[in-house]
């Protein structure tokens, strides 16, 4: 079992809300709450804290100390209200803050320079001091609280999933950034499957291209969508090769490259196999026994839940998605 | 070793610029760089497009300033799977960002991200990052109605899951707003929007 050498929290935490998650998938905003709360944990949800920048970060059109006087700003609030725990939902949030954090502590002259802008426009409160932020332990992803808590998880089962052919797919942005603050691994990434693991639903122990990207690529997906897709259909053949049921994610940027573009990358090509995509709270919600659409928002999704919780033998009512378009 | 030597000769080339970079880590390895091409052998865009991330390296310990203004840059999925790979601790994927920002200084770089810029306008605005709306078109056809429909309704569809408004607070948006005018961002918009402007 691999060693936790990172502080991980159950209380104190502010849950980071990422833009991805509000706008395409907030059913992993709820089914993180609806887990949380099983399990105990203690968070809250601050409506003074900002986007982090991390895709306007990665689409080049934020500077480096815009980014770093945002985060100190955001960082304020969570130190204020004395819920310093930034647990994020999304693997690019989690990288952003860390990298922001570290600039902040260890670059004097960006510290100086981001305090001396809120100092001389009224904002003295957010000015940052160093080490105010600890860019190991203060801030992890949900998953790693998922991990952390892992054997409580079973004690909470209301649903079998056992029978589920599970790929997993972990986040770069969570696993190669700060690789040293990685849990489970990052060349070949296992966290997700250690939390599969003890709802007794193993996920595959390798399939081709597991440790690779999604291919979104922040720009990419949009100013080089060939480019992009190129690349996601490298993962998503390998998929169909293994017949799996569902895709696991942990981060919203992913889901959406796999989700939204499912149908896009069986017209390319021609390689046709269903498979749901979830994010792992997503799964551990419905483990606990959380509702498909009032938890885990499955009629955000693009791609059909509804086979698979059939393969599942779980109830629902399809006139509960008020979105999808019926043939 | 000849390298090494060249280098420290000159600290104004493009490598030391790269290393001075407000976004290089202290520790950045980029000198130590052997060309081994690990970060090539693993990389999405190396596989996929002309862009070879030893390559980038190379030129840039080769003080070839002409990269700055080459699209292949542009390439770069920012995964950072060369960064975590990299036996020397060096990071093509950091490099890239430095290069992309020395080529916004420039128009080149500005007219590569100006249709990314209704990002700015939604941060301006709610504090909030949107997909970029310059691209709407393309992402109708490859979501389909279903995802029209979430965005017309997505205040319900929170609603529906017990989730509170993912808007700040009034007051919270007008601080983010200082803060951008305060760290100069509201600056760099509108010099990338005068660009696009200009065409």
């Amino acid at each position: 079992m691999t060693e936790i050498d990172k502080f991980i929290p159950t209380k104190n935490i502010t849950l980071f809300r990422s833009c991805l998650v509000s706008a395409e998938y907030p059913g992993v905003e709820s089914s993180t709450k609806y887990v949380f709360d099983k399990l105990g944990v203690e968070y809250v949800i601050d409506r003074n804290q900002s986007c982090c920048t991390g895709l306007g970060h990665y689409y080049d059109i934020f500077d480096e100390l815009s980014t770093a006087a945002l985060a100190a700003r955001n960082f304020h609030y969570a130190i204020k209200n004395d819920h310093k725990q930034y647990v994020p939902m999304c693997a690019t949030c989690y990288a952003i803050l860390k990298s922001s954090a570290k600039l902040l502590n260890e670059k004097d002259e960006v510290r100086e320079k981001v305090n001396k802008a809120f100092r001389e426009n009224g904002l003295e409160e957010f000015q940052y001091d160093k080490g105010d932020i600890d860019v190991k332990n203060d801030i992890t992803h949900v998953v790693d609280v998922l991990y952390y808590l892992r054997d409580k998880i079973p004690e909470h089962k209301k649903r079998d999933i056992s029978n589920l052919i599970i790929a997993t797919h972990h986040g770069c942005h969570y696993c190669k950034v700060h690789y040293d603050d990685t849990l489970c691994g990052y060349r070949n990434p296992e966290i997700i499957d250690k939390i599969c693991e003890v709802m007794d639903a193993p996920a595959l122990k390798w399939y081709d291209h597991k440790p690779r990207h999604c291919g979104g690529g922040f720009r990419q997906r949009y100013a080089n969508r060939e480019l992009s897709l190129d690349a996601t259909e490298d993962k998503f053949l390998s998929l169909h090769k293994e017949n799996v049921d569902v895709l696991l994610v942990m981060c919203p940027n992913c889901q959406l490259q796999f989700d939204r573009y499912q149908q896009v990358l069986e017209d390319r090509t021609g390689d046709k196999h269903y498979f749901a995509i979830l994010n792992i709270a997503q799964l551990v919600a419905l483990y606990m026994g959380a509702d498909p659409y009032k938890v885990l928002g499955i009629q955000t999704h693009t791609v059909n839940v509804e086979p698979l919780l059939e393969k599942l033998g779980i109830d629902y009512n399809p006139e509960e998605d008020t979105l999808h378009v019926r043939k | 070793m000849k390298r090494q030597e060249m280098v420290n000769e000159s600290q104004d080339d493009l490598a030391h610029k790269v290393l001075k970079d407000i976004k290089a880590p202290a520790d950045l390895g980029l000198l130590r760089c052997v060309q081994c091409g690990l970060c090539t052998s693993m990389c999405p865009a190396s596989r996929h497009s002309e862009y070879d991330a030893r390559e980038i390296i190379k030129r840039v310990l080769d003080n070839d300033e002409t990269i700055i203004e080459d699209d292949i840059i542009w390439n770069c999925f920012y995964c950072y799977t060369c960064h975590s790979v990299c036996p020397v601790g060096n990071s093509v994927c950091e490099v890239n960002q430095i290069l992309r920002q020395m080529a916004i200084d420039k128009d080149t770089g500005k007219k590569q991200i100006e249709s990314f810029m209704s990002f700015a306008d939604s941060y301006l605005e709610e504090g909030l990052g949107i997909i970029p709306k310059e691209h709407y078109n393309q992402l109708r056809t490859d979501y389909g109605k279903h995802w029209e429909n979430l965005q017309e309704n997505l205040d319900d569809v929170r609603n529906d899951l017990g989730l509170d408004s993912m808007y700040l607070l009034p007051e919270a948006k007008e601080t983010v707003d200082k803060t951008l005018e305060a760290i100069g961002f509201k600056k760099r918009v509108k010099e990338v929007k005068d660009v696009r402007n200009r065409k």
